[in-house]
């Protein structure tokens, strides 16, 4: 039988390699193997000799073997850079020949402050596009800890394409205040997996309209900020509503009040061959119902063959970068002040940074510059992709938006000061006609 | 003429507070003596939210049905309703101690009430909890366990449950007229009572209650309440949907509805309109009827799928023998029928009491099919106490209580 190549065909679906570095990283990218949703090679690195021999990644690499001797970097993250630098030319073998690379690591200790950040760096130089899924450590771990952390995602920022951040802190709030130790841990790791899953999947692209990396990254380029993420699955009569209930829900998200703090975000929806044009509609006007007025929305849509796939949504974004710097701005000052976080200071941050800049130039075909070097003196996260791109989408998604609000505030008529009945996420008072007419246009 | 013999069903619906008083015969026939009512006020989608104005209408409806029916009323049983009204399935089980094999009565209770210890709401109160079937060690399908022999009893439970202090304010609306309270039942299930036989309760059937402020719905199969609900959503929505598709003020809408309004779209001659005469404060308006169709079908149409999402979450409704009954003042919408038939695909029906002798013009009004009900569910009621004399009705009492004490 003859078969004809599918549109989905001519562009090769990139390549991904997802990097775990230290122990956090680590048994990341384990749990991630193991839940073989990943469907990407796995490269581990680790200062830790030990913690490499029981990883069941493929392809594991320890770091600095004369200036750790292999017993981890003892939460210096000096030591660590001093490690990678040891190990320059095995780093850069594992992150060459591949399109997309995902750094996964907890920040706060020696090893993943340090080393990451090398990691982006060679990793952009071989051409790659960089995503870092990183977890800043918890409050109670000490100002040291988190000064560290906070140091080293300003550096891993600068030198990856976009930064997932998650706080260990909220992390924790996944779960109730009495769930078992185990649960909390659990719960937060199947976050993050799916957050690399589905960004994974995104990125393999798909028909017919798949987001582009430049839309991805400039919905994820908030630098430092903070991700927000939800993923929600559901298949059945009623799955559009209940996939985008359960994205919504995600507690990254906060049940979408913190999406309308969000500068741009990337909605991402999936489904069968019979996923229909309404349900999707339906589903962008509740994510968007959510979004403020100015911030864009990039929105992209794909079919799977197989018929009894589910519907999947998918939204990711950052905080808004300013609310946030000015919330952290405080914390950030006093954290700095202590003497241990200056010592690594001087020394690692000047070195990216020369090498850096020249090798951004010439291997990023995709997008525009994601940073400015003259930007990284003042620690801002790169801020010029972001603002240039925007503008042109704002318009298109404001005005049908603006429409929609305006009857949900007069529709409800005499029912305007009763208790409302909302079922299913609709809210029955408004007349039913009105709500038909939204999900026709 | 014994006080036993009578019973009053009271509804204080959105739109209307509803009385009828009827009488037992001998032969456990129902006869219809009179009605009451009174247009309804200070009532929001089946909740009261001015106690003093509802309280008046209950009076106003009550002495109507005194004179009516030339009856002292002293007692009643309610109906109550409100978005708050939840329902759900549930399982209880025993084991019987090892030195015994005979199932017997208090078995059965004890059953009743672990089917009952489920988590509701710290608020909320039972309303029902009634019976769909027992197990007795796996065998299914047991009605009466009671002298059968087996070590494990389980039984399913349909059990009602509503916000207690929502509930009380129907239930003060009526004692603030020095009524005192005999049964309180869920709307849905007061109007199965009068909408459904006790062949079509067999067969299966939904019976879909569309009042003024709420739409109550309740499932039979094989005999038993397989499921019920309430959507706060009724007949006052599909008028303020007129008024404000069409900006006619909502007295004209809600007219505009009973008088010309079809749940039909696609029916009527294309661009035909209608024209409202000038009123007070209106200055008249032609509107299109096929607008004032589709709104009304759109909102129609939309509280049914709702309902068969709900329904199918437990169901199939098409194993639903004996179709569906459509009651309550908005099944007399034209053309409702249709849209009913097209969004279940089931043969519906519109309500025609079942065992009461009457005047016909109540008999067959949908208006009033809850408060029949109500008068059906009592007599059944005390039928029953009656039938499993002194032993039986302290039983009764004790299973009846969280009813009763509202």
């Amino acid at each position: 039988m003859i078969t004809y190549p599918r549109p989905s065909d001519y562009a090769p679906a990139p390549s991904l390699r997802i990097v775990g570095i230290g122990n956090a990283g680590v048994h990341l990218a384990d749990r991630l193997v193991m839940s073989g949703a990943a469907g990407a090679d796995v490269v581990v690195m680790n200062t830790d000799g030990q913690s490499l021999t029981s990883s069941i990644a493929s392809q594991k690499l320890t770091l600095g073997p004369k200036v750790t001797r292999g017993l981890g970097a003892g939460g210096d993250p000096e030591v660590g850079y001093q490690a990678a630098q040891e190990s320059l030319s095995e780093i850069r073998d594992a992150v060459k020949d591949v399109d997309l690379i995902f750094l996964c690591a907890g920040l706060g200790g020696g090893t993943a402050s340090g080393i990451a950040p090398v990691v982006a760096e060679m990793a952009r130089e071989s051409g790659a596009t960089v995503f870092s899924l990183v977890t800043t450590p918890f409050s109670f771990e000490g100002r040291r800890r988190n000064a560290q952390a906070s140091e080293a995602l300003t550096a891993l920022a600068n030198q990856s394409h976009a930064v997932l951040h998650f706080e260990n802190d909220r992390m924790a709030e996944l779960t109730g205040p009495r769930a078992g130790i185990e649960e909390t841990f659990a719960v937060a790791d199947e976050t993050l997996i799916s957050c690399v899953t589905s960004l994974a999947a995104i990125l393999q692209g798909g028909v017919p309209m798949p987001v582009g990396l430049a839309d991805l990254l400039c919905a994820l380029g908030g630098g430092s900020a903070r991700a927000l993420f939800g993923h929600g699955a559901a298949t059945g009569d009623n799955r559009a509503h209940e996939a985008l209930e359960a994205a919504l829900r995600g507690p990254l998200l906060d049940r979408g009040r913190l999406l309308n703090e969000s500068h741009a975000i990337v909605a991402h929806l999936s489904g069968p061959a019979s996923f229909s044009f309404a349900e999707v509609a339906a589903i962008m006007r509740g994510i968007t119902k959510h979004v403020a007025d100015s911030a864009s929305v990039f929105f992209g849509v794909t079919t799977a063959s197989d018929p009894a796939a589910p519907v999947q949504v998918t939204i990711l974004g950052n905080y808004d970068r300013q609310s946030v710097e000015e919330a952290e701005a405080p914390v950030r000052s006093r954290t700095e002040a202590p003497a241990p976080t200056e010592k690594p200071d001087p020394k690692r941050r000047p070195a990216p940074t020369p090498e850096s800049a020249p090798a951004v130039d010439e291997s990023k075909p995709l997008f525009p510059e994601p940073a400015e070097p003259d930007e990284k003196p003042a620690l801002a996260p790169r801020a010029v992709p972001v603002d240039p791109k925007p503008r042109p989408k704002i318009k298109p998604v404001a005005k049908p938006k603006q429409e929609t609000l305006q009857f949900e505030s007069v529709a409800r008529g005499r029912f305007e000061k009763s208790e409302p009945t909302i079922v299913e996420g609709e809210d029955l008072d408004v007349p039913t006609f009105l709500r038909m007419r939204g999900k026709t246009d | 003429m014994k006080r036993q013999d009578i019973f009053v069903g009271v509804e204080v619906g959105t739109t209307k507070v509803c009385a009828v008083v009827g009488e037992s015969g001998r032969d456990g026939t129902l006869r219809i003596l009179g009605i009451g009512m009174a247009p309804s006020r200070g009532v929001r989608k089946g909740e009261i939210v001015d106690l003093a104005i509802a309280t008046e209408c209950v009076h106003d409806a009550l002495a109507d049905a005194e004179t009516n029916s030339d009856a002292e009323i002293v007692s009643v049983s309610v109906a109550v309703t409100g978005g708050h009204v939840r329902s759900f399935n549930s399982r209880g089980e025993i084991i019987i101690p090892d030195d015994r094999f005979e199932i017997d009565e208090e078995d059965v209770n004890e059953v009743a009430i672990k089917a009952r210890e489920v988590n509701i709401p710290a608020g909320n109160h039972f309303l029902h909890s009634i019976i769909q079937h027992y197990f007795v060690d796996g065998q299914a399908g047991v009605l009466n366990p009671v002298g059968l022999m087996g070590r494990k009893v389980e039984a399913d439970f349909h059990i009602i449950h509503g916000v207690k202090t929502r509930l009380q304010n129907t239930l003060r609306s009526i004692r603030e007229n020095n009524i005192e309270i005999e049964e309180v039942v869920a709307n849905s299930l007061a109007s199965a009572q009068a909408a459904l036989d006790e062949h079509q309760k067999e067969l299966g059937a939904i019976v879909i209650d569309i009042g003024g402020g709420v739409t109550d719905y309740i499932v039979f199969e094989g005999g038993v309440v397989r499921y019920s609900g309430v959507l706060a959503v009724g007949g006052d929505h599909v008028s303020n949907d007129i008024s404000m598709g069409l900006r006619i003020p909502l007295s004209r809408a809600e007219r505009l509805k009973c008088e010309e309004g079809s749940a039909k779209i696609g029916s009527g001659s294309p661009g035909a309109k209608i024209v409202l005469k000038n009123d007070a404060g209106f200055s008249g308006k032609e509107i299109e009827r096929e607008m004032l169709n589709t709104i009304i079908h759109a909102r129609i149409r939309e509280i049914f799928e709702l309902i068969r999402r709900q329904i199918e979450k437990e169901i199939t409704p098409h194993a639903l023998g004996a179709g569906i009954v459509l009651t309550g003042g908005c099944s007399l919408m034209r053309n409702i029928k249709e849209v009913a038939e097209s969004v279940f695909d089931l043969p519906v029906s519109l309500t025609r009491d079942a065992g009461v002798s009457g005047p016909k013009s109540v008999l067959n009004n949908p208006q009033y099919s809850t408060a029949i009900g109500l008068i059906k569910f009592a007599q059944a009621q005390r039928a029953e106490e009656e039938e499993s004399g002194l032993l039986g009705s302290v039983v009764e009492k004790i299973s009846g209580w969280f009813r009763r004490r509202n």
